[in-house]
């Protein structure tokens, strides 16, 4: 196993004299060309693969939450985010294999394990859990099939544990996909868009459940915790912005991906849900439309964050001036602050 | 200019075999396993012949490339690529105030040329980021892309804080300079180093080239080129953020970004484990939260 | 897909460089689900083997990607003589 990186290397200087000279961004680009590449993933796929990496993740995790407290209630919940959970190994790995350049050694993969690669700890965290989550999705389907069956049930509660696990990394590991690159936006604000991912997986796992609720009591439950998560998802999404304003990559915001993280992440996948959870809550849980409504709009939100941070990233590596200002020693000054902060 | 005594012994114009340890009369150094190599590439005496793209095109078997004019300067190629690992830019700077001056300034008076390369870190991000292990550190400290492993995930495309390493469309895998480790492994210097007919890039152990580099600087300022600086050594820009130092490193004159590099690029790994602990932090802390909710009793 | 008949002479990774009987000299670099993998093609430019590959044009350079080789078991062709329609697909 590779070890995890350490974070008192050689301590470089920020402000050594060398680097003093060049401290400001003038503008300058070589005749205009990009100076990154962007990434090569198609967009569609890769943030179709991540939203449903976080949903079923974060609906294994709820999955145990459920069978934590023993409420006869919950025990649909708990069923029905087992079969949510099996989204990840079912539809997401055949979206990685299939947006590989050479699919056939989709299995090199399995080669080493990185801890200083992201996706290396996400082939592994999804191998385990695919394993955890077809199993406990395999005993509850048999124990819904052939009868109730305690030995059933315990064993889908008992393969549960390990994959709530493997879920939670699953749910918010893509951000540091994203944050351990290049890529400006993507490295200008890690633990904000982790944070944001976590938050919008919860979201969605909860809001997909939601859809199928019958009891109002349980869905009021649901959507407290839909609610409770969108409310992190958009704090997270202000602390992120105003990083990346600071670290100066807002500019790559101005672009089509930018208008769709704005209207569909921020606008369908946040703002409106939450208007819609608390008029549902107000006008109380007579209107079985607006709740619907809230969940749909929560996942679609979802889903619409994560593609639209995959252009807006493409977006500010192919812009020179985007890249430029962020590899600046002043961002470096503070990154370095943030490296000595943590052990 | 150094001359190895070696050299007699091959004093005839036709070879049967390639020369033992050639590396030693062409570039002054000995290639051993085990020792760390790189280049310096000093722009200063670059002329823009791109001979070292014509050489690595040829010693690689790489196809031409990105056919056609782009209209910057002499710069067709344009960038490095998946079949362009070696690139030499062009920046035409226009003298003193803008206007095409009459006196221009020693050295490099209006056109800047710099043959861009992998820089082979020495905390090398494409190689941390690689999930199948075909990047490595080879003998020579250098990093290499192995074609018989790599899978074309291309995460090391948006890693490399240089925008070096890149996938190739037709074979979809990712390919960058080698540093000519075949060549290396037959004791012959890169083919770019070899070709260079100004010395501009010279191939070396690191640790010597960096000497030879600060002399450089030294001798650059004296003449009256105060601007002359090293990139890619410790402590100066390009090996900022935990990159440590780059194996392939310049002598600029003018800021990096015209020249297409960055002044401070980082480490993408050192973001793993921040970015990781914010996250699961989070979702700990909302399922905390859910599994209150969901214990309520009604 | 056109087919072409020749001699590997250099091979590079992926790539290899291939000699028509008739003397022209084509490049090409192997396709990702092409079933050859750079040692083999390694291995046939150390004997010079004769091949015949399938092929398709390279996007955006100079070069063919080859997705099919397979080795050329006919006879001898007589420097000069191109081969006949046969082998063309």
């Amino acid at each position: 196993m590779a070890k995890i990186v350490t974070l008192r290397e050689q301590r470089v200087m920020p402000h050594g004299s060398a680097l003093d000279r060049f401290h400001h961004y003038d503008g300058t680009t070589y005749h205009g060309r990009s100076q990154l590449k962007p990434a090569p993933f198609e967009n569609g796929i890769v943030g179709t693969y991540i939203f449903l990496a976080g949903l079923s993740g974060a609906a294994a995790v709820l999955s145990v939450l459920a069978a934590t407290t023993g409420q006869s209630s919950l025990r649909r919940v708990e069923r029905r985010s087992r079969y949510l959970a099996l989204a990840a190994p079912i539809l997401g790995a055949p979206l990685l294999i299939y947006d590989l350049r050479t699919p056939k050694r989709f299995y090199n993969m399995l080669r080493v394990a990185k801890g200083t690669s992201p996706m290396s700890i996400g082939t592994w965290v999804l191998m385990n859990y695919s394993g955890f989550s077809v199993l406990s999705a395999a005993a509850q389907a048999a124990s819904d099939v052939w009868g109730a069956n305690q030995r059933l049930q315990s064993v889908a509660r008992f393969a549960a544990v390990p994959e709530a696990l493997a879920g939670a990394v699953l749910a918010t590991y893509t951000a540091s996909l994203m944050s351990a690159t290049s890529t400006p936006v993507w490295a200008a604000a890690p633990e904000a868009l982790a944070v944001r991912y976590g938050a919008s997986s919860m979201a969605s796992a909860a809001a997909a459940l939601t859809l199928g609720e019958i009891d109002p009591g349980v869905r009021g439950k649901l959507q407290a915790i839909t609610a409770g998560a969108l409310a992190v998802e958009a704090v997270a999404g202000t602390i992120a912005h105003r990083t990346y304003y600071r670290k100066g990559v807002e500019a790559a915001f101005q672009s089509p991906s930018g208008i769709a993280e704005k209207l569909g992440a921020k606008g369908l996948g946040v703002l409106l849900p939450l208007g819609l959870l608390a008029a549902s809550a107000l006008l109380g849980r007579r209107r079985g439309a607006l709740s619907t409504a809230a969940a749909i709009a929560t996942i679609a939100g979802s889903a619409m964050l994560r593609v639209s941070m995959l252009g807006v990233g493409d977006q500010s590596a192919a812009r020179p001036d985007i890249s430029f200002r962020f590899s600046t020693p002043s961002n470096l000054a503070e990154a370095e602050q943030d490296q000595r902060g943590s052990p | 200019m150094y001359v190895s005594p070696r050299a007699q012994e091959f004093a005839q114009s036709t070879l049967e075999r390639v020369i033992p340890d050639e590396s030693e009369l062409t570039a002054g150094v000995r290639i051993e396993p085990g020792k760390s190599y790189g280049f310096f590439t000093d722009t200063t005496v670059c002329i823009g012949c791109k001979a070292c793209e014509v050489a690595c095109k040829e010693w690689n078997n790489l196809p031409a490339d990105n056919l056609g004019l782009t209209g910057h300067s002499y710069d067709n190629t344009g960038a490095l690529s998946a079949n362009s690992w070696r690139h030499v830019a062009f920046v035409e700077t226009s003298g003193n105030g803008g206007v095409r001056a009459t006196r221009e300034a020693p050295f490099q008076s209006g056109w800047l040329m710099l043959s861009d390369v992998c820089k082979h870190c020495h905390n090398a991000p494409c190689l941390e980021a690689c999930p199948t292990g075909a990047l490595f550190k080879t003998e020579f400290d250098t990093v290499v892309v192995q074609q018989d492993i790599c899978n074309g995930c291309g995460y090391c495309v948006p890693a490399c804080p240089f925008g070096v390493v890149d996938i190739g469309s037709n074979d979809g895998k990712a390919h960058k300079c080698t540093l000519c480790y075949d060549r290396l492994k037959g004791g012959l210097e890169p083919a770019c180093a070899k070709s260079c007919p100004t010395d501009s890039i010279q191939f070396g152990e690191v640790a010597e080239l960096q000497r030879h580099a600060a002399e450089r600087v030294i001798h650059l300022h004296d003449l009256g080129v105060s601007n002359a600086y090293l990139y890619g050594v410790p402590n100066s820009p390009g090996a900022t953020g935990g990159l440590g130092h780059l194996n392939a490193f310049f002598l600029l004159t003018a800021r990096p970004e015209v020249y297409n590099l960055p002044v401070a690029p980082t480490r993408p790994s050192r973001r793993v484990a921040p970015s990781l602990l914010s996250g699961l932090m989070a979702v700990a802390g909302l399922a905390v939260a859910a599994a209150a909710i969901l214990s309520r009793r009604e | 897909m056109p087919t072409m008949r020749g001699t590997i002479t250099i091979a590079q990774e992926s790539r290899f460089q291939m000699v028509e009987h008739h003397g022209a000299t084509h490049l090409f670099t192997l396709a990702p689900n092409a079933s050859s993998e750079p040692a083999q093609i390694a291995a046939l430019a150390a004997r010079q083997a004769r091949v015949r590959v399938k092929y398709r044009r390279g996007d955006n350079v100079l070069a063919n990607v080859a997705e099919r080789i397979d080795i050329d078991l006919a006879p001898e062709i007589a420097p000069g003589v191109t081969p006949g329609p046969a082998s063309c697909t």
